[in-house]
């Protein structure tokens, strides 16, 4: 929890949730465990305020609740949970991945399960059929069973599953239920079943009134449908493989062809839920199985796809590996080795971006050959030697180079010591996870002060869109139309148009650090796991 | 009458006698004779006539004395050396010994002295006298400037201290080295693009794609853009950069010992690659190249609200 993760995450609750939640969730991620007690004391809240926060924040998963440190009796103790707060910022790239794969639906039910964190599957189908109602023409209506297929498809492939069982606070003092891994209950998986049967209801265009009436009773909507108390989640260790699947199919096919990378995608999606997420290799497969399992479209005959398996395994970046003859060949792909290879060609990036092609070649030098003095750096990488210690010394001061000194008297003296210069991959992938982290908030930062900048301008625009909307339904004519579209004036509607476009080029280039962020927080994880 | 033979007893007590046969003994073995060898050939001289003998041909500028590692060794100077020193006397002969010595890394006047255990102002008189006599040569050190070797005058300079073909007079020729980096690349590049296009089965298209180091070295030879001429290996070097570039991947593969280009049984195998990855997207943001990325805090003078990198790169 370093100090620009806790300021992300901040920003996000803020963006997402609101002051209060932000408070004290940065309150909780600041302290460790703290009960609720304390929590109040400390953030000068009122407790009604301070425990409708904490609900929010259980709710989506960013706060668990264990027993007290003192023993069975003592309160309840509450922790902030940062790598869940962080997640919030890649709500856009899963809600896309389920589009892609399963389409509208599939996109409407991970937004609603994201925006509300738990909900039972009844209520999520039918609030995802009402909305894609909405949507449709005047007459159709989207069936339940349309929509709860495409639910339990989605659980199928594990992208979403089952809440955890929550043991009661008090009991004996066991681990914290959100400690233990979701997937290790052995119902994670199963779709209960449903007595599920109609469409989805069309709402009527409402009056301010009345909206917040219908809204009210909606919420108290009775009907049962046999899985009460069974909550679903998004499962986000599922999409992250599935992110993780997609960037080695890519720098497949950026490195070879698309043939091998479509051999790569079949082996993936062959492994996909057999594979657990912190496994290093996938299991083993057969050549066999691969040939059958190719998709249609690529007939490649036999002979070629054990070349290309050939290919595969001879190629330096050691994406496949052979592990036995058996069935033709048995082979897996290295996952461990794929992240630190992305690992490595991410970090090469931003060095060669940010100081240039030569540096770049010193930095890749160091990598390979690991321990390399001043004088053999220069001998290999060609470079002058007032250029090359130049550059050295720069990526030395942003800490991307280490200086390893070796005595060859015990008291140090520096012209009898041989000062070697390294690079470590792993403590220099953290570090400039660190640096993303910052990005990230600063370009939130910046949205926010844009926005705020303009704060009087995007209001008057919202208004005058709120009668123009409102005089068009109640039947009103072109002149009125045109004399209140007047009342914003055109450099005004030009400031507005360069803010819309400030605010999304920040938008997409958080998703795009986002990504960043991604190969190396996977690669991290991945050692310390192995 | 039978004929006696008579031996030519040569009289070895006369110390002429004794060089001369020493001498013979040299030009018998012309890689140097030890000192059992000589006590072999003459059993009964006694070691300080044997002692005598040596230092006298030694003084005389007529022997050399070597080490290696099983004892001293003794070997005939050629005699167009030897009169090249006729006209020195014993410390010059010192120095020159001791820069010949150095064979063709040269010798650093410090060392000499050290060697020597002449003062400062001595040797540099003779290095004076031996460099207007054209028998030694200074050369500058390309590792440190300042720095001047002396050596043997006809002899050529070793790689170590020229630079070997990247120098030119002292200086680093980084544009030459730029070129041949461009064209080994183009060259391996167009060879994988070739390849590809041949739409044959993988394994014969990866083949295909490879260069062996034999083959860039001879498009480079034939290309003529090098003044110098170019060895195998550093064609190598120049391809080793490549790979730290990341546009190239090597491999070795095991080859018969007579096919053209092999080292040792080996051939080092070159070919183009793509890079795996796009430019990742921290970089696409400022804050990613920002030179100030560490004093930028919100609410200090620096930061993502006055941004001035933001603001350009939000209006471009």
């Amino acid at each position: 929890m370093t100090a620009q993760e806790i300021r992300l995450c901040g920003l996000l609750l803020q963006e997402h949730f609101g002051e209060m939640v932000e408070k004290v969730g940065t309150h909780l991620l600041r302290s460790g465990a703290q009960n609720l007690r304390t929590i109040v004391q400390e953030t000068n809240l009122s407790v009604d305020l301070v425990k409708k926060c904490l609900c929010v924040l259980v709710q989506h998963g960013a706060c668990c609740f264990t027993s007290g440190r003192k023993g069975p009796g003592s309160p309840t103790e509450y922790r902030a949970c940062c790598d869940r707060i962080l997640r919030v910022l890649r709500y856009p790239r899963y809600i896309y991945t389920a589009k892609t794969l399963y389409g509208d639906t599939g996109e409407l039910i991970i937004e609603e399960l994201l925006q509300r964190g738990h909900m039972t599957m009844s209520s999520t189908v039918k609030t995802v059929a009402d909305r894609l109602t909405q949507n449709m023409e005047e007459g159709h209506s989207m069936d339940y069973s349309e929509v709860s297929s495409t639910f339990s498809k989605l659980v199928e492939t594990h992208f979403l599953q089952r809440c955890p069982p929550v043991g009661g606070a008090g009991t004996s003092g066991s681990a914290a239920p959100a400690a233990a891994p979701a997937a290790s209950f052995p119902e994670c998986y199963s779709v209960p079943h449903l007595s599920l049967i109609g469409r989805g209801k069309r709402q009527l265009v409402p009056e301010n009134g009345e909206d917040q009436r219908n809204a009210k009773r909606a919420k108290m909507d009775t009907e049962t449908h046999g899985d009460e108390g069974i909550y679903w989640q998004v499962n986000f260790e599922r999409f992250h493989q599935h992110f993780r699947d997609q960037a080695i199919i890519s720098a497949v096919a950026n490195k070879l062809d698309q043939t091998s990378s479509e051999i790569v995608r079949t082996i993936l999606r062959m492994s996909e839920v057999t594979t657990s997420a912190t496994a290093a290799c996938t299991k083993p497969l057969s050549a066999n199985e691969i040939f059958r399992s190719l998709p249609a479209s690529y007939n490649i005959p036999r002979h070629i796809l054990d070349q290309y398996l050939t290919l595969l395994v001879d190629d330096p970046m050691e994406f496949v590996g052979k592990t036995g003859e058996s069935g033709g060949g048995m082979f897996v792909v290295n996952l461990h080795r794929a992240l630190a290879n992305l690992a490595r060609a991410t970090i090469e990036s931003i060095v060669q971006e940010r100081f240039g092609s030569r540096s770049a070649r010193i930095f890749r030098l160091l990598l390979r050959k690991r321990h390399l003095e001043q004088k053999q750096v220069e001998d290999f990488a060609m470079i002058p030697a007032k250029e090359a210690k130049d550059m050295l010394y720069t990526l030395l001061s942003h800490n991307l180079v280490q200086l390893q000194e070796i005595p060859k008297t015990p008291d140090f003296a520096p012209s009898r010591t041989f000062y070697l210069y390294t690079v470590n991959q792993l403590p220099t992938a953290r570090m400039l996870l660190q640096n993303c982290y910052k990005t990230v908030a600063n370009l939130i930062e910046r949205r926010l002060f844009e926005t705020k900048e303009n704060k009087r301008l995007l209001e008057k625009s919202q208004r005058i869109e709120a009668i123009l909307a409102s005089l068009q339904a109640s039947g009103a004519e072109p002149e009125q139309l045109s004399e209140v579209e007047e009342m914003i004036s055109a450099p005004e509607k030009q400031q507005l148009d360069v803010l819309k476009l400030h605010v999304n080029k920040l938008d997409s280039a958080e998703n795009q650090v986002d990504e960043t962020v991604f190969v190396l927080e996977s690669y991290v994880s991945s050692t310390s796991t192995s | 009458m039978a004929e006696v033979k008579v031996k030519k007893e040569t009289n070895l007590s006369e110390p002429a006698e004794i060089e001369n046969r020493i001498k013979e003994l040299c030009q018998q073995f012309p890689q140097g004779i030890t000192d059992q060898v000589i006590q072999n050939d003459l059993p009964h001289l006694e070691p300080q006539q044997r002692a005598m003998a040596l230092n006298k041909l030694l003084s005389l500028g007529q022997l050399d004395l070597l080490r290696n590692s099983s004892g001293l060794l003794y070997r005939l100077k050629d005699t167009q050396s030897a009169s090249k020193m006729k006209g020195s006397d014993n410390q010059e002969k010192l120095v020159y010994q001791i820069i010949e010595d150095a064979g063709n890394k040269g010798i650093w006047s410090r060392d000499i002295r050290f060697k020597s255990n002449l003062p400062l102002t001595e040797i540099n008189k003779i290095l004076k006298n031996l460099e207007s006599k054209k028998l030694i040569k200074a050369v500058k050190s390309v590792a440190a400037s300042k720095k001047k070797v002396y050596m043997l005058y006809n002899l050529q300079p070793d790689r170590t201290v020229t630079g070997g073909a990247w120098y030119s007079d002292q200086d680093f020729e980084s544009e030459f080295v730029e070129v041949l980096n461009q064209q080994c690349f183009k060259f391996l590049q167009s060879k994988a693009e070739a390849a590809r296009d041949g739409k044959q089965s993988p394994m014969v298209q990866r083949n295909s794609s490879f260069a062996t180091s034999h083959e860039v070295w001879k498009y480079i030879c034939e290309l003529g853009i090098s003044k110098v001429d170019l060895s195998m290996d550093d064609i190598e070097t120049i391809l080793n950069t490549l790979i730290y570039d990341g546009k190239v991947e090597m491999t070795v593969i095991a080859a018969k010992e007579g096919t053209v280009g092999s080292v040792d049984g080996q051939m080092k195998l070159y070919r183009g690659v793509n890079a795996i990855l796009q430019p990742t997207g921290l970089v696409k943001t400022p804050c990613g190249l920002c030179p100030v990325f560490h004093d930028c805090h919100e609410g200090g003078e620096i930061s993502p609200s006055s941004c001035i990198y933001m603001s350009e790169w939000l209006d471009f």
